[in-house]
């Protein structure tokens, strides 16, 4: 089990950079996921850790030991790929015997914890098969049980769940998670599947563009996103945009074209926020301080919530989600007021 | 409302009535082939059963004596025998040497692999004649590497008349044919099973060994068949570059056809030796798929 | 990768160089024999001239039989990209129960040894009494293996093609030649016209074939060619060579200009 660094690390393919000088520490036995959009770097991190690619500049280092230098097959991590790459002129057996092999270990050891691991991914009796007369969820488990028995120092994943129907990808989500914990190992997965990161992470690093953008745990991120990308990226968010008038009990007072209003936040005095508000945090009362009046434009009906587009004083669009018991009609106007330490404000700058 | 529902249903895919029927298309290849291939061969079979009289190509008179003589006089099989092995050492000579250049092919950039391909094409759209002359120049008296041996050791080294030159001459013409053959394999492997067998511990070696290679085994395969179907059928490249001193099998039939003006002897030995080809052929691929189990299951 | 792998690279290349010389060596070694100032077939060449293209041009054989094999590869041409074109249109678009069958059926004159099928045509041709006179036996055996280079070459254009463009086409009003001739030849144009260039190319170096079914005054070019090596050796034979060395490499460049020679590669697989 091994800890992870990454310092300074820069990848570049031609004139693009895909990854820039990120910085990161994963600690032993935690899983990070590594979340953007598509072209952000995570791929390439993943690949850089693995020893899949070279750095142009900067190091990994495992447990502080430099594996810059290493080959992959000198690095003892674990690899799922997306596609699962499995051996397809090999069985189940032979994929996961695989590695052991290269390490040249007894054929009683092999026999031994190849058993072990297919009962633990519960594919015992399935040895003899080939990968293409298994279905997904099953290569999927062979694919970790091959990478898992080589008791690796770290786990990676590369949006291994991608390729399955989401019912099966929600199964195995919690399977992967619950793997992760029993074994302990430090894993890095990566996803561009926002509710899959909330679900697996001890911690998320988001990332775009080749940066880190913001790394910490699911609700510190979902809560206290660094910057607008961020909060639009993980969830849906509502902006409204103002200057920081002073502070007051450890809150920002923000000044809007809708109103004056009072959040969380980290901003100075005199400073161009968004206050980002959730589509759930606004209420259709007067409960909290943050009010506002608006026009209802839109009803749309999700079975579990109904999501509706209100226009507010400022030209303001916002996005309500709210329980299917509020009998809120369009055209109507409304109250709504939200909860200030669930507000957040952000640079408005774009960062 | 049956007929708007089967409009609806047939769609745009159905050809109206005013169209050509589609087995127009086909019509005439297959009248060709009818005609002018499949006749020719099962009249072959008939020829090879057919007397040879003194004066004519034949008689319409059966007889087994052709089969007979093909098959029971030593000289012919000392022919077939020297035109399989030849064409065993050609195809084993023209894999080793192509399987390097099939995997570099495989791997190199994009811009790189076009100019690559060009080399490699370009060589068999020149006519057969053209490259055996080219290996005449070089293996004959006054060539290249009989002039370079005598410049280094003062002794000769003319290659032409000799079994070594018709393999030279036969790996230059199938190497093309072979790389490309196993190039397309290694095409088809994602190079994540290679990343996978390397995270996994195996050395770049050990990841060819135990994954490239065995994946690259159909187009292997493929491959040695082509060359050796090709080979054992070669008339060209050992009559000019065995300059009458090495004899293979087509050469003896259409020395038999249009010398000895002997159809039915010729149709037999045709007959004979391309059914043992066949024989072999499918010898080699039931071999072959024995070591291939993941395809069968 | 990492600094192992590009020393293997390394052999690697060298290695793969060492077989692409040998592969295009010879044919280099032709063209300089044919710009061979001297007398004889020597080499390295004693200074360069045409003068030996000048007498192959002189040479009566050789001219009526180059002007023999291009009539002849023109015609066969024509009739391969038909036949063949239509013959991929069909297997790729209406046959789906014989369709291994029909590819293997066109396919065979490739897989069969073109000297078995040289023989048994001649000895067809004659037994019927429709006799090797003429051009029509060799116009027979070319397009028989020349037909299968246009199929294949069509057949892999238009695997990856979008019947939805056709459909659109119908839908808007145009019938069914309107709709091949405006949508679907224009797009497919690139495979029929490489797989025009092999058949022509095939048919002009055609040997085994030609070999059986040439007679007395109708000799393809690689035939007269090879008579004429079987007894003379000088540079005029190179000079000829020559020309069908030159002949392959502009038809390489305007086929890879055309469709990129990696489909046409992997596309045949």
């Amino acid at each position: 089990m091994s800890s992870i660094t990454l310092r300074g690390l820069t990848k570049r393919f031609g004139a693009v950079a895909a990854v820039q000088n990120l910085n990161l520490e994963i600690q032993e036995g935690e899983l990070v996921t590594l979340l953007g959009p598509s072209g952000c770097g995570k791929t390439t991190t993943l690949r850089l850790i693995a020893g899949l690619e070279v750095p142009d500049a900067g190091e990994v280092l495992f447990s502080g030991r430099p594996v810059t230098a290493l080959p992959p097959e000198r690095r003892n991590v674990g690899i799922v790929f997306q596609s699962y790459a499995l051996f397809p002129h090999m069985t189940v057996w032979q994929n996961v015997a695989f590695g052991l092999e290269m390490r040249r270990e007894s054929a009683r050891l092999i026999r031994d914890r190849v058993g072990a691991i297919l009962d633990r991914v519960q594919l015992r009796g399935l040895g003899d098969r080939y990968p293409h007369q298994l279905s997904g969820g099953q290569q999927q488990r062979v694919a970790l049980a091959r990478a898992l028995v080589m008791n690796p120092a770290v786990l990676l994943l590369d949006e291994p769940l991608a390729n399955l129907d989401a019912r099966l990808r929600e199964d195995m989500r919690f399977y992967i998670r619950q793997l992760q914990r029993e074994v302990g190992i430090t894993t890095v997965y990566v996803t561009h599947d926002q509710a899959e990161a909330m679900v697996l992470a001890d911690r998320i690093a988001i990332m775009r563009d080749g940066r880190l953008q913001q790394i910490g745990p699911p609700e510190e991120i979902y809560r206290r996103p660094s910057s607008a990308w961020v909060a639009e990226f993980v969830g849906l968010s509502n902006f409204i945009p103002g200057r920081v008038a002073g502070r007051e009990n450890g809150l920002l007072v923000v000044r809007t074209a809708a109103g004056t209003f009072t959040c969380a936040g980290q901003a100075e005095a005199g400073a161009d926020v968004l206050i980002c508000v959730r589509p759930e945090a606004l209420r259709f009362d007067d409960t909290y301080p943050n009010r506002l009046r608006g026009t209802v434009r839109e009803r749309v009906y999700l079975g579990n919530l109904v999501d509706y587009r209100v226009e507010a004083p400022g030209g303001l669009q916002l996005r309500v989600q709210a329980d299917p018991s509020w009998a809120v009609a369009p055209g109507g106007t409304v109250n709504l007021s939200f909860d200030p330490s669930a507000a957040w404000a952000v640079d408005a700058r774009e960062g | 409302m049956a007929s708007t529902e089967g409009i609806l249903r047939a769609g745009v895919r159905v050809a109206p009535r005013r169209g050509l029927p589609p087995w127009l298309l086909i019509a005439p290849t297959l009248l060709l082939l009818t005609v002018f291939f499949v006749v020719p061969y099962v009249n072959m079979v008939r020829m090879s059963l057919l007397v040879k009289p003194a004066i004519g190509a034949y008689e319409p008179e059966f007889t087994l004596a052709n089969y007979a003589r093909a098959l029971l006089d030593p000289f012919h099989w000392r022919v077939m025998y020297r035109t399989f092995s030849l064409a065993g050492v050609t195809t084993a000579l023209t894999l080793v040497v192509a399987y390097p250049v099939a995997y570099h092919l495989t791997y190199a950039p994009r811009r790189r692999q076009r100019w690559l391909l060009m080399l490699l094409i370009s060589p068999l759209l020149v006519s057969l004649v053209v490259r055996g002359f080219a290996w005449m120049i070089l293996l004959g008296r006054v060539g290249l590497v009989n002039l370079t041996v005598q410049r280094l050791t003062g002794h000769e080294l003319v290659l032409i008349g000799t079994p070594a030159a018709i393999v030279i001459g036969l790996v230059h013409v199938y190497v093309p044919f072979m790389a490309l053959a196993i190039a397309g394999a290694l095409q088809n492997i994602p190079p994540e099973l290679i990343q996978a067998a390397r995270s996994l511990g195996a050395s770049p070696w050990a990841a060819f060994r135990r994954v490239v290679w065995p994946l690259s085994l159909p187009g292997v395969q493929a491959g040695t068949l082509l060359v050796f179907v090709l080979a054992v059928s070669s008339y060209v490249i050992p009559i000019l570059l065995g300059a009458s001193n090495v004899l293979v099998m087509p050469m003896l039939i259409v020395q038999t056809l249009l010398d000895a003006f002997n159809w039915p002897l010729g149709s037999a030995l045709s007959m004979v030796f391309f059914g043992l080809t066949a024989g072999v052929v499918a010898v080699y691929l039931r071999l072959l798929a024995r070591g291939m189990p993941w395809t069968r299951a | 990768m990492d600094a192992r792998m590009t020393r293997r690279g390394t052999w690697l290349a060298i290695l793969v160089t060492a077989v692409y010389v040998f592969l295009i060596a010879p044919m280099a070694i032709v063209v300089l024999a044919a710009l061979n100032a001297g007398d004889y077939l020597a080499f390295p060449p004693q200074g360069l001239s045409l003068r030996w293209f000048i007498r192959a041009a002189h040479t009566e054989p050789f001219v009526r039989s180059f002007l023999f094999s291009l009539k002849l590869a023109a015609w066969v041409t024509v009739a391969s990209t038909l036949l063949g074109t239509a013959a991929a249109l069909y297997v790729v678009r209406h046959s789906a129960r014989f369709r291994n069958l029909l590819r293997l059926a066109i396919l065979a004159p490739l897989q069969l040894p073109a000297i078995l099928t040289g023989i048994a045509l001649l000895i067809f041709f004659l037994a019927t009494g429709i006799g090797t006179r003429g051009m029509r036996a060799l116009f027979i055996g070319h397009t028989l293996v020349s037909l299968p280079y246009v199929f294949l070459t069509v057949s892999a254009v238009l695997a990856g093609f979008d019947r939805s463009l056709e459909e659109a086409a119908r839908s808007l009003g145009a019938g069914p030649f309107t709709t091949f001739r405006r949508v679907t030849l224009p797009l497919i144009k690139g495979g029929v016209i490489s797989g025009a260039l092999f058949a022509f190319i095939t048919s002009f170096d055609q040997f085994p074939v030609s070999l059986l079914l040439v007679s007395v005054g109708n000799t393809t070019l690689p035939i007269q060619l090879f008579d004429y090596l079987r007894f003379s050796f000088d540079p005029a034979a190179a000079a000829v060579s020559t020309v069908s060395v030159l002949m392959s490499v502009a038809i390489v460049l305007i086929v890879d200009r055309l469709v990129g020679l990696q489909a046409v590669s992997w596309g045949a697989q």
